[in-house]
Parts: C-alpha cells; sequence; structure tokens
C-alpha cells in the first residue's frame, strides 16, 4: 500500500501561497488552521502529518525574502511536539512527525517528549531526527561555528541509539497498580541504559512508560552518503529528496541496499519523496492555479529565494544569463541545493528560469494536472520501485489538501494503491511498519505457562 | 481574591492514595485521568493546575519504596508541555503551568516550548523554573550534581535569556498582507545577542509574541538564592513554609526583598502547598485519614523518611530519635528536607511518628475537617498574610480534588474571598498580574503610538 503524508503547515508550499485568495487569511500561530489541515488530512486517509522544524529565525540578513516569508524559514511557528500534542486531542487516526535535531537537543529530552506525544496519541508519534545544519541555529545554542558533517552524523547515530534504549527501559506489564498488594510496579520490569558513549553519557532509565507502539516510529531525511546509511541503519520512514524519478529509483536501490548489512529488511523502512501536487478537475484548471502562483512572485524576490535555496547569492545576476553553477561546499549546503544546481547545468536554465522552476515544489517533484494524470504519476512512481509513498506539499492551503483529498483520494483508492479506511489506529500499523519487540522476557506466570520454555 | 493552584497528580499526595478504593485505577498514562482533573479543577474555578517534574526514575536503589510508588517519584510520566498541550484542548479557562529545569535545558528549548504552549491554550501558560534537586537526574544528561549556588547564578541568567526570548517580536510584526505580499515586518522583530557567563543565544525566537506576552513564571525553592531569585523575577512561588507562622515569616521576607529590584509586592504571588482531607463531616475526614495511614506498614514508612531525609533510616529503632548526625544541607535535598528535620527536633518526635506526620502531605501542612473548618484554616493564613492562596494536594484523586470543589469552592465563595466565575480568559488576568512589560511597549511609547 502506497503511504501518505502531508507536509508543513498552514502557510502552503509556493512562496506566493499564502497571498492566494483560497488560502487562509492569516496563518502565523493560528492553532485553528492546524486543526482544520489535521481534520481534512484525516478525512482523506492521508497516514501522516509532517512537520519541518529548526531553532532559529532565517533569512534575516535578506530583508525582501525575510518578510515575503519562503515557506521553509518558520519565522514564527508553534514547537512541533507540544502542537502535535494539542492536534492529538481533535484526531483519531492520523500520524504526527515532528522534528527534533541531534545537534543540540539532550536525547532524554528527546526520548521523552516523543514517548509522552505516543501515549497522548495513542501510538501515533515520529520522530524525524534531523541534524542541524544552519549556522543561525547554532548561534542559538552558544556556538559560532557549526559542527562538521561527519561528527553530526556521528553524534546523530549516537543520539539515536540512547534514545531506542530508552525507550526500551520498561517492559509493557511493568506497571502493575495492584491496588490490593499495594504493588505500583515490578522493579524487575525495568532497565538501566547506562550509556557511556563519545557524546553522551546516560544512565536512564526513562520516566515513560513503555509506548503504544513500543517505540515511536523514527523518520529521516537528508541524502548525503552519511545521511543514506544513517537511514538504512535506523529510519523507519525517509523523507525523500530525490528530483526525478531515476534518481529516486537509484537512491531506492541504494538505500534498501544497504539495509541486510545492519540485518534489516528493506520493508522495515517506507521511503517518501517529497511531491508537490497542483490538481484541477480539468488539466487547465491546474495550470490557472499554477500560473496565478509564479505570477505573485516578482523576479526580485524569486531572485532571493534562488539564493537561499542553492546557498550563494544569485541576486546581482542578469535573469537571462545562464545559471552559475558556483557551489559551496560549506557544511551549511543542502542536498536541495545541489540537486537545484543539477537540474540548471542539466536542463541549461537561465536564472529566470531556475527560480521559475524552484518556486512550485521548493525544487523538488510536482506532479500537476487532472486527478487521473496526478494519480498516474503517483503509481508510475510507487510501481517502479522509486518510492514506498509521498510526502506531498500543498501550494496553497487549505484548498490544495481539500482538492487532494477530494480528486486524487479516491482515484487512488480505485486503483487499489489507497486503502478504503486506515489500517489501524497506530502510525506504525498504518505505515505496514511491524511493531518493535518488548525488551524483556515474557513473564514467567500460570497465566503465561509458554513463557517458562 | 484567594488564588488557588492544584496539583493534578493521579496517585494523589498520600503515600497509600493509590491504592485506595475511591482512586484512580490506573494512573499511570492515563491522560483521560489528567483531563477529568482539570475540568474539576476548572468546575472549580482554580486559577491553575500545576505540574511537579523531573528528569529521571527515582528510588531504584530502593526496591520497597520504589515498588510502592512514592508520590513525588513519577518513574512514569506525561512530559508536562506536552500534556498540558492536549489539556488545553478540553478546557478553556484554567492557566496550565509546568516545571522545566535551568539546569539540564537549554533556554532557546524552554523559550519555545513555552512560547508555543501560550499560543496553543490561548494565554494560559506557565513556566515552573526549577533548577533541579534531584542528585540523579544529572546523570541523564552526563553531569555530575552541581552545587546549590552554580545551579542558581545558571538558573538566573537562563531565566534572562528565556524572558528576552519571549520579547523578540512586537504584537504587530506579523501583517501578513495579501495584497502587498508583506508576511512580517523586518523591523519589528530583534536579535538579543545574548552574551552571558553559561549561555550566548543570538535570538530571536522563532515564535510569535505570545498572547500573554511573557508566559507566567513560578518557581518553589525557599533556599536563599532561591528567595532572592524569586523576589527579583517571579510572578508565583509554590510552597513557602509548613507552618502558618513559616509562611508568614517567608512572605514577609520574600515580599520585602521585591523593592530592591523595583516591583510591588502584588507581582509575585505566594501559594504554599498544603494537603486538604475535607469531608462531609469532621468523621468523614478524619476517617479517610485513618484509612490512608492504616494502608502504609512501618517498613514502608521507613523508606519513605529515608527518602525525604536523604539518609538510610532502615534496622534504627522506629521508636527511637532520629539520628543526630543528619548533616544540615545535604546536595540534592529540598527545602521539605528541612521542615521535616525541625518538625522532628522541635516536636521530639520518634521516627514512627516522624513518618507518620510525614505520610500525609509529603512533610507538607495538612488541612483537616468539615468544609467549613477548611475554608476557616485557609482563610486565616491568607488574611494573616501567610499567603496570597495555595497550591492544593489531595490525597486520593479523584476523590480529593472533587471533595474539594463540591465542599470547600463553595465556602470560599460564599464568604467572598474566591471567584464565582473566571473574570479574564489568561492565566495572567487570573491571577492578577500586571501586563509583562516589553521593549516594544516602550518603543512605541517613545514613537507615540501608545
Amino acid at each position: 500500500m502506497m503511504v501518505l503524508g502531508v507536509n508543513g503547515g498552514a502557510l502552503g508550499g509556493h512562496l506566493g501561497g499564502w497571498r492566494h485568495p483560497d488560502s487562509f487569511p492569516t496563518t502565523a500561530m493560528q492553532l485553528q488552521r492546524m486543526i482544520e489541515i489535521a481534520k481534512l488530512a484525516e478525512s482523506g486517509l492521508i497516514d501522516l502529518m509532517f512537520l519541518a522544524d529548526g531553532n532559529g529565525v532565517r533569512q534575516m540578513d535578506k530583508p525582501t525574502l525575510f518578510a515575503a516569508n519562503s515557506p521553509s524559514d518558520r519565522p514564527a511557528v508553534f514547537e512541533p511536539v507540544t502542537l502535535f500534542a494539542a492536534l492529538s486531542q481533535h484526531t483519531r487516526n492520523i500520524g504526527f512527525v515532528a522534528t527534533a535535531t541531534t545537534s543540540y537537543e539532550e536525547p532524554f529530552m528527546i526520548a521523552r517528549k516523543f514517548a509522552s506525544l505516543d501515549h497522548l496519541s495513542g501510538g501515533r508519534a515520529a520522530w524525524n531526527l534531523v541534524t542541524t545544519q544552519y549556522v543561525e541555529d547554532a548561534k542559538n545554542f552558544g556556538r559560532d561555528e557549526h559542527m562538521g558533517r561527519e561528527e553530526r552524523y556521528e553524534r546523530a547515530r549516537e543520539s539515536l541509539d540512547v534514545v531506542r534504549s530508552l525507550w526500551d527501559s520498561w517492559a509493557s506489564d511493568a506497571f502493575v497498580q495492584d491496588k490490593a498488594t499495594g504493588q505500583y510496579l515490578d522493579p524487575a520490569r525495568v532497565r538501566l541504559t547506562n550509556h557511556r558513549g563519545k557524546h553522551f553519557k546516560v544512565k536512564g532509565p526513562l520516566n515513560v512508560a513503555r509506548t503504544p507502539q513500543g517505540q515511536p516510529v523514527v523518520f529521516m531525511a537528508g541524502q548525503s552518503d552519511d545521511g543514506k546509511d544513517l537511514a538504512a541503519y535506523g529510519g523507519e520512514g525517509l523523507f525523500g529528496t530525490a528530483s526525478n524519478k531515476e534518481e529516486a529509483q537509484r537512491e531506492y536501490a541504494d538505500i534498501k541496499g544497504r539495509m541486510p548489512k545492519y540485518g534489516r529488511r528493506p520493508e522495515a523502512l517506507c521511503i517518501m519523496p517529497g511531491l508537490s501536487v497542483y490538481v484541477g478537475r480539468t488539466a487547465s484548471e491546474a495550470d490557472e492555479l499554477y500560473e496565478e502562483l509564479q505570477s505573485l512572485i516578482s523576479p526580485a524576490l524569486g531572485l532571493s529565494y534562488l539564493s537561499k535555496i542553492v546557498g550563494f547569492d544569485v541576486t546581482g545576476e542578469k535573469l537571462d544569463a545562464p545559471m552559475p553553477q558556483q557551489r559551496k561546499e560549506s557544511v551549511g549546503g543542502t542536498a536541495i541545493g545541489r540537486s537545484v544546481l543539477d537540474m540548471a547545468a542539466r536542463d541549461r536554465l537561465t536564472v529566470r528560469g531556475t527560480y521559475e522552476r524552484v518556486l512550485p515544489s521548493m525544487a523538488g517533484n510536482m506532479a500537476k494536472g487532472t486527478p487521473s494524470q496526478v494519480a498516474d504519476f503517483m503509481e508510475d512512481w510507487y510501481r517502479s520501485k522509486a518510492c514506498d509513498g509521498f510526502i506531498l506539499s500543498m501550494p496553497v492551503q487549505p484548498r490544495s489538501l481539500r482538492a487532494f483529498v477530494e480528486l486524487v483520494v479516491p482515484e487512488l483508492q480505485r486503483r487499489g494503491l489507497r486503502p478504503a479506511n486506515y489500517r489501524g489506529k497506530s502510525l506504525r500499523e498504518n505505515m505496514g511498519l511491524a511493531l518493535p519487540a518488548d525488551p524483556f522476557p515474557a513473564r514467567i506466570s500460570p497465566a503465561n505457562p509458554e513463557a517458562a520454555s | 481574591m484567594m488564588k488557588l493552584a492544584t496539583i493534578p497528580n493521579l496517585v494523589g499526595g498520600h503515600l497509600g492514595g493509590w491504592r485506595h478504593k475511591d482512586a484512580f485505577d490506573k494512573p499511570v498514562m492515563n491522560l483521560e485521568g489528567f483531563i477529568e482533573m482539570s475540568q474539576i479543577a476548572e468546575r472549580g474555578k482554580f486559577d491553575c493546575v500545576f505540574l511537579a517534574d523531573g528528569n529521571g526514575v527515582r528510588d531504584m536503589h530502593m526496591p520497597a519504596l520504589f515498588a510502592a510508588n512514592h508520590p513525588s517519584a513519577r518513574p512514569a510520566f506525561f512530559e508536562p508541555t506536552t500534556l498540558l498541550s492536549a489539556v488545553a484542548m478540553v478546557t478553556k479557562n484554567i492557566g496550565v503551568v509546568a516545571t522545566a529545569t535551568s539546569t539540564f535545558d537549554e533556554p532557546y528549548m524552554v523559550a519555545r516550548r513555552f512560547a508555543s504552549m501560550d499560543h496553543i491554550s490561548k494565554g494560559r501558560a506557565g513556566w515552573n523554573l526549577v533548577t533541579a534537586s534531584n542528585a540523579g537526574d544529572a546523570l541523564n544528561f552526563g553531569r555530575s550534581e552541581q552545587p546549590r549556588e552554580d545551579r542558581y547564578a545558571r538558573a538566573q541568567e537562563f531565566y534572562e535569556v528565556v524572558a528576552k526570548l519571549w520579547d523578540s517580536w512586537a504584537p504587530d510584526a506579523f501583517p501578513q498582507n495579501k495584497e502587498t505580499g508583506q508576511y512580517l515586518d523586518p523591523s519589528r522583530v530583534r536579535h538579543i545577542d545574548h552574551k552571558g557567563t553559561h549561555f550566548t543565544v543570538k535570538g530571536p525566537l522563532n515564535i510569535a509574541q505570545t498572547p500573554q506576552g511573557r508566559p507566567v513564571v513560578f518557581m518553589a525553592g525557599q533556599s536563599e538564592p532561591g528567595m532572592e531569585l524569586a523576589a527579583r523575577y517571579a510572578d508565583g512561588l509554590f510552597g513557602a513554609g509548613t507552618t502558618k507562622q513559616d509562611c508568614i515569616d517567608a512572605y514577609a521576607n520574600i515580599k520585602g526583598r521585591m523593592a530592591r529590584y523595583g516591583r510591588s509586592p502584588d507581582e509575585l504571588k505566594i501559594l504554599p502547598g498544603v494537603s486538604v482531607y475535607v469531608g462531609r463531616t469532621g468523621a468523614e475526614a478524619e476517617e479517610l485519614y485513618e484509612e490512608l495511614q492504616s494502608l502504609i506498614s512501618p517498613a514502608l514508612g521507613v523508606h519513605y523518611l529515608s527518602k525525604m531525609l536523604v539518609r538510610d533510616l532502615d534496622g534504627l529503632p522506629l521508636d527511637g530519635p532520629l539520628p543526630d548526625d543528619l548533616p544540615e544541607e545535604t546536595l540534592g535535598g529540598s527545602s521539605l528536607r528541612r521542615y521535616i528535620l525541625d518538625m522532628a527536633r522541635r516536636d521530639g518526635l520518634s521516627i514512627r511518628q516522624t513518618y507518620e506526620r510525614t505520610l500525609p502531605a509529603l512533610g507538607g501542612p495538612v488541612f483537616k475537617g468539615t468544609p467549613t473548618q477548611v475554608a476557616d484554616e485557609m482563610e486565616d493564613w491568607w488574611r494573616s498574610k501567610a499567603c496570597d492562596g495555595f497550591t492544593l494536594l489531595q490525597p486520593v484523586q479523584p476523590r480529593g480534588l472533587r471533595d474539594f470543589v463540591d465542599l470547600v469552592v463553595p465556602e470560599l465563595q460564599r464568604r467572598g474571598i474566591f471567584r464565582k466565575e473566571y473574570e479574564t480568559t489568561t492565566l495572567r488576568g487570573h491571577l492578577g498580574l500586571p501586563e509583562a512589560p516589553s521593549v516594544w511597549n516602550t518603543k512605541a511609547a517613545e514613537r507615540g503610538v501608545a
């Protein structure tokens, strides 16, 4: 079954999305909008909501872009775990993927908040593990320089190990809560983590009971070699950034091919590339939305946006000159930036041509057209082993999500690519992931005689 | 008006509370239970619910006590800002106050979580700043226990950074004008550029200014540096003594320090912790009390007292005195430890008598009796300037909170010393606190806008 997530908040995925007449009138810190999106997504049986995150305000050195608010800058957003805790009380089935960075957060705090969210949501929590690559974020944590890629990934892997070990602190039956005997918990059903590594020393145990999913689901993103290896080692969901089908197929084979060396089966990881969807009842309706949004972006804003995406300044470039290929291999370089430059070179794009291609989908994949055209795109990728599903980006909210739910979801259901109902209550069930084994041996008791043998 | 907070712990405040027949059957990770408690408190027009917290599992070295679950041990608990964000969805008025430590957390993270919770709850969030007094928690963060002075120096700077981060954006910073394409106004946000002893934080915070401007800040410690920090920065203070006289002294002491920070005494609400055993009759209250005391074996009682005093008392004669070699100060010891020691020495208590006196209220004061008797004591303390209100702990939940709301709250309302309805929608408003200061107000005034 194809797995589907919806990306982002109320703002919409196109730089001009929030200005469209069909977008929410206001979005900054608007809880009600997020509730509406969650419910709308749930009405379309979307498996999960995904929230990217950072710990800083970006683009303050680019006032034009800053004022216009690019969709991935998030100058004023909820802290994602508290937001999802709130949304969990308005929904029943949809999963919640919140981002937290291993670069600045302590494993104990990460383990705790995601375990807490898993309990609050009845088994719908996931942690999107990221390593922070923004220099501006580093400065909010007493660091002038960001740590290098190698150190970031080494730390990430150790953090993941510690977090998982903390999630395994308690047996699922540890809390007896027997009023008659006075036994609240069984001290034999909890264990210390006792981790002493290069980056962390954590004694444990976690002060949260084993969660409904056993462990929250772990997502990752990022397509560097280190990132792919970490995903093969420990990811259960991967927000893919491949920007065309062939690249996605190569990455799919590459990452899944690395899993056996970690003793994992390929189906234990769901690879979900980003996909921006422009759908209309007719192809011209989809085109019209696309053009409306493109027309909202002035060349000055487009250049500023492109500078952000590629990681170097192109605001002085001539619009109709070829896109420069200057690469800045800094620690802040992103996979998206590299893939944009590759695309510009491959397709011989001008500067204007490049930003016009980048705007609608943040340089990711785009499916535009009628419901069956969009479904064709998705089915083709899915059947070609380019992905296990998609994380959908919606250019104008809530219009685009509503259109997807009303028009595309039924088409995918007709094709047998999507279920008629949620497959289960937990995110693991809906993603087709196995429940992690309880690390404690079964209790030997008269009620459970098999455990003795 | 008297201010009321309550701790909605599902296990209750008595060591035997969770075993009582009227207690929640399954308190562990029970969201519905917390929702029920918060809604009862809201029906009783409480100012806020308050969640104590720590970052570790305690008492593992004392298996009998560990298995029996000390009310403040919390071996399996929701992370409080996530729990209260959920609770905010099913309540409308009551404040939601969560604990976070300045010792192991980062100011940027704390500023973010509480600002987020303030937006989610539409102005009802509070942060209880603690320095983490439980020695074992440090071992979950790769550190060893720090001396109190260091913890408080860090706490003060931590608070200052958080307060500045909360003031990153002007209230009008997000015009979100579809016509012009201006989502935000770059002139209405500032870096905080904090460079201090413990933290270097550039800012700004990535959350718009919150409905309260600044979430309400509570503190709890009664140590000398704790009182000083509270006088300087706190909006609320949990706990301030175990007897009325202690509380009167602490109240005068702490409020007396505020002038030197340019604050009026009204800007800090002091809410000592009190356990309430109330019944329709005095006998009903006594019966509950005795039922709970009888659930605790001497062995468990001794373990409990050992924990409270940070000293193993196992094997000492039950009816003999506390050992006289107990140190006056311990790293990781709480203010309660001090109170218990003082009480035992003052009243010449045996080990058994000390744990029996400590059990019902975690060493804090107990108000026991009919609704009138409980209201009398509350009113007396309040009118004697021992407090601005109370943080109420009930021995058995949800019975204790429900009885308080049904029996005592109407009596307080009848006397005109507690609200009949919420007058405001924010925690700051409920507590009668002034508007949070903001650099943006000053700037507006300078421009002649305000």
